[in-house]
């Protein structure tokens, strides 16, 4: 489904390689838990195969196409349907209550298809244990329930990838147990979820460790 | 743009609604001024241009004292009785100097059953007449004769007639606007003027002794011919007629008014060319500002699948929406402002001020909507560009 090829990637205002000729690929079906130390270059390679930054060297082929040479219009409609992405902190739009931040890509659509949009996402807000906040806005929940939210909102379109930064992270383990059991289901049905963590718990629901030190060479 | 994008534009305005008013403000200022300045500066211009027209004699004599009354009538055609005695005309003529002469007499203020307000009647004569005649508006209908006018162009009238103290007159012509109490002003050839006393006397209108002697005129225009100066014809002029006469220099008051104009419209100029830099300078820093406070906003869209091209629209949209309302705004308020004082700003700049018609208002804010439109695009689009590029996961993170 994927596959990251010579990933190499360095900020602008640090020397440092944060990524250096690093290899990943990922199949339908799996599970697989990113781990590291903090700082180690977890947030960077998820955004990398993302395909929300640019690595500087290296090609990330999603579906035999290669997401940094596809035209914005292609590379948009990725995004919108094809991978879902959960960042490490909660970004939401501020004056949108939760319901409208989750259907966002689809609010102009006519109200048809907006609505079965909404359906799906109160869907996933029960699954995930906050369909009562629906209607709250961002700044009215707590981290734990805007990371669901933002599970919610990332699985929207049902994408085939989902990557999620650290979506148990700060949670107590209660949470963090909703979260892991609904991504392992959301792999049962032939999807493949990615997830960056330092979060022991994760191993027991992921099929593989990747540890980002040890897979590269260079470093 | 369809309805119900129209519709979401205004919501996605509403959800940044304090910079959104900042800018709406900025826009409102910015067209306000705008149209302010232009309707003004184009007002006199027309004014000005009007009274070229208008003031086209070298000299004109009036009866000593009135020298004031006379100027006032010439600049905002406010009349006065004034009169010579009619024999005064023919030895003015007869000066040696004098290219062209003409005279004319007023009559301030009769009520006629044709208008509302009271009309003024001057009278002239086409022949010898080279001050009227520049500044008629429509072509002449018929030869103006004892019972046809020229009317200013307050007077309307449908069926082309005018009914003064009982006799109805042939409407020949009308005369250019020139916003002032002229426009309100029935010309006649100076034939009809006895008959035409005599009816306004029958029909009960107050004359004074002057007016039913008859045979009497206001003032004499001349212009001097080339080997001759002013002063000369002036002295003469004293020699034949006496000491009963004062005299206005109408191109001279033409010259110092288009003097003070060109000053005014100088300093217009720079006046509103710094505040209109300093509005577009505002304008870049509110949508520097919004831009800035809108990066993660931009950003997450992005992430969430929204096309670069559709981001630009979008914000594109809600700017042109705010311009455009800004801009319209804008404009009414300044025609609030402007068009109901414009008599106002011209007296107490002591300039002809000559007001635009509702076609040219609205020419005018058409234009200036979309000039402000331009103007905002022009000084958001960069920012637009620029925060839409930005790769999203950057942009996410710097505002963490
Ligand atoms: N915009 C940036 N400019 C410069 N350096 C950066 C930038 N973003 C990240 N870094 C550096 O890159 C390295 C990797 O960052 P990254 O966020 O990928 O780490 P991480 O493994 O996700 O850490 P954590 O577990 O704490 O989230 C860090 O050392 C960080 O300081
Ligand atoms: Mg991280």
């Amino acid at each position: 489904m994927l596959t990251a090829e010579g990933i190499s990637k360095s900020y602008k205002s640090g020397r440092r390689k944060i990524l250096d000729s690093l290899e990943i690929s990922i199949d339908e079906g799996e599970f697989i838990a990113v781990m590291g130390e903090s700082g180690s270059g977890k947030s960077t390679l998820l955004a990398v195969l993302a395909g929300i930054l640019d690595p500087d060297l290296g090609q990330v082929l999603f579906e035999g196409k290669d997401l940094y040479k596809l035209s914005d219009e292609e590379l948009s409609d990725i995004h919108k349907r094809r991978i879902g992405y959960v960042p490490q902190s909660n970004f939401f739009l501020k004056n949108y209550t939760i319901l409208e931040n989750i259907v966002e890509p689809f609010l102009a659509d006519p109200s048809k298809e907006r609505e079965e949009y909404e359906q799906k996402a109160k869907l996933h807000l029960e699954k995930l244990g906050i369909g009562d906040l629906a209607d709250r806005f961002p700044h009215e929940l707590s981290g734990g329930e805007l990371k669901r939210a933002a599970i919610a909102r990332a699985l929207l379109t049902e994408p085939v990838l989902l990557i999620a930064d650290e979506p148990t992270t700060g949670l107590d383990s209660g949470t963090g147990r909703i979260i892991l059991e609904y991504l392992s289901e959301y792999v049962v049905s032939g999807h493949a979820v990615l997830v960056a963590t330092h979060d022991d718990h994760v191993k027991e629901y992921a099929g593989r460790v990747f540890d980002i030190r040890k897979s590269q060479t260079g470093l | 743009m369809s309805l119900k994008r129209t519709k979401n534009t205004i919501k996605d305005i509403q959800r940044h609604a304090f910079l959104n008013a900042c800018l709406l403000a900025t826009v409102v200022i910015l067209s306000v001024m705008l149209f302010s300045v232009t309707v003004i500066s184009v007002s006199l211009k027309k004014g000005m241009g009007n009274m070229r027209n208008r003031l086209g004699a070298d000299i004109m004599l009036v009866p000593k004292g009135e020298r004031e009354k006379a100027e006032n009538m010439l600049l905002e055609g406010s009349r006065s009785n004034f009169y010579f005695d009619g024999a005064v005309y023919e030895k003015v003529q007869s000066i040696d100097g004098i290219s062209d002469s003409t005279s004319q007499c007023f009559l301030k203020s009769l009520s006629a059953d044709c208008c509302s307000s009271e009309v003024q009647i001057v009278f002239f004569d086409p022949e010898t007449d080279f001050v009227v005649g520049p500044w008629i508006e429509t072509e002449y209908k018929q030869k103006l004769s004892g019972d046809a006018v020229i009317v200013g162009s307050d007077i309307v009238s449908e069926d082309g007639r005018i009914k003064l103290f009982g006799q109805e007159y042939a409407i020949a012509s009308q005369m250019a606007r020139t916003g002032t109490a002229l426009d309100s002003s029935v010309y006649f050839s100076t034939d009809a003027k006895s008959e035409l006393l005599k009816n306004a006397e029958e029909k009960g209108s107050f004359l004074t002794e002057e007016q039913k002697k008859g045979d009497i005129l206001s003032s004499i225009f001349i212009n001097v011919d080339g080997s001759h100066t002013a002063e000369q014809i002036i002295d003469s002029a004293h020699k034949t007629i006496g000491d009963i006469f004062d005299v206005v220099y109408p191109k001279k008051l033409h010259e110092s008014l288009s003097g003070s104009l060109g000053k005014i419209t100088g300093v217009v100029n720079v006046i509103s060319l710094s505040l209109g830099i300093l509005l577009v300078a505002i304008l870049l820093i509110i949508n520097s500002i919004i831009m800035k406070g809108r990066k993660s906003e931009i950003a997450l869209l992005r992430v969430l699948g929204h096309r670069k091209k559709d981001l630009i629209r979008k914000l594109l949209s809600e700017i042109g929406l705010i311009s455009l309302a800004g801009a319209l705004g804008g404009s009414f308020l300044g025609a609030l402002i402007v068009i109901p004082f414009g008599r106002y700003i011209g007296k107490s700049l002591d300039m002809p001020y000559l007001g635009p018609g509702i076609a040219s208002v609205l020419l005018q804010i058409l234009l200036i909507v979309g000039l402000v439109i331009l103007i905002v695009f022009l000084s958001s689009v960069f920012f637009i560009i620029h925060t839409t590029n930005i790769e999203p996961y950057l942009a996410l993170r710097k505002e963490e």
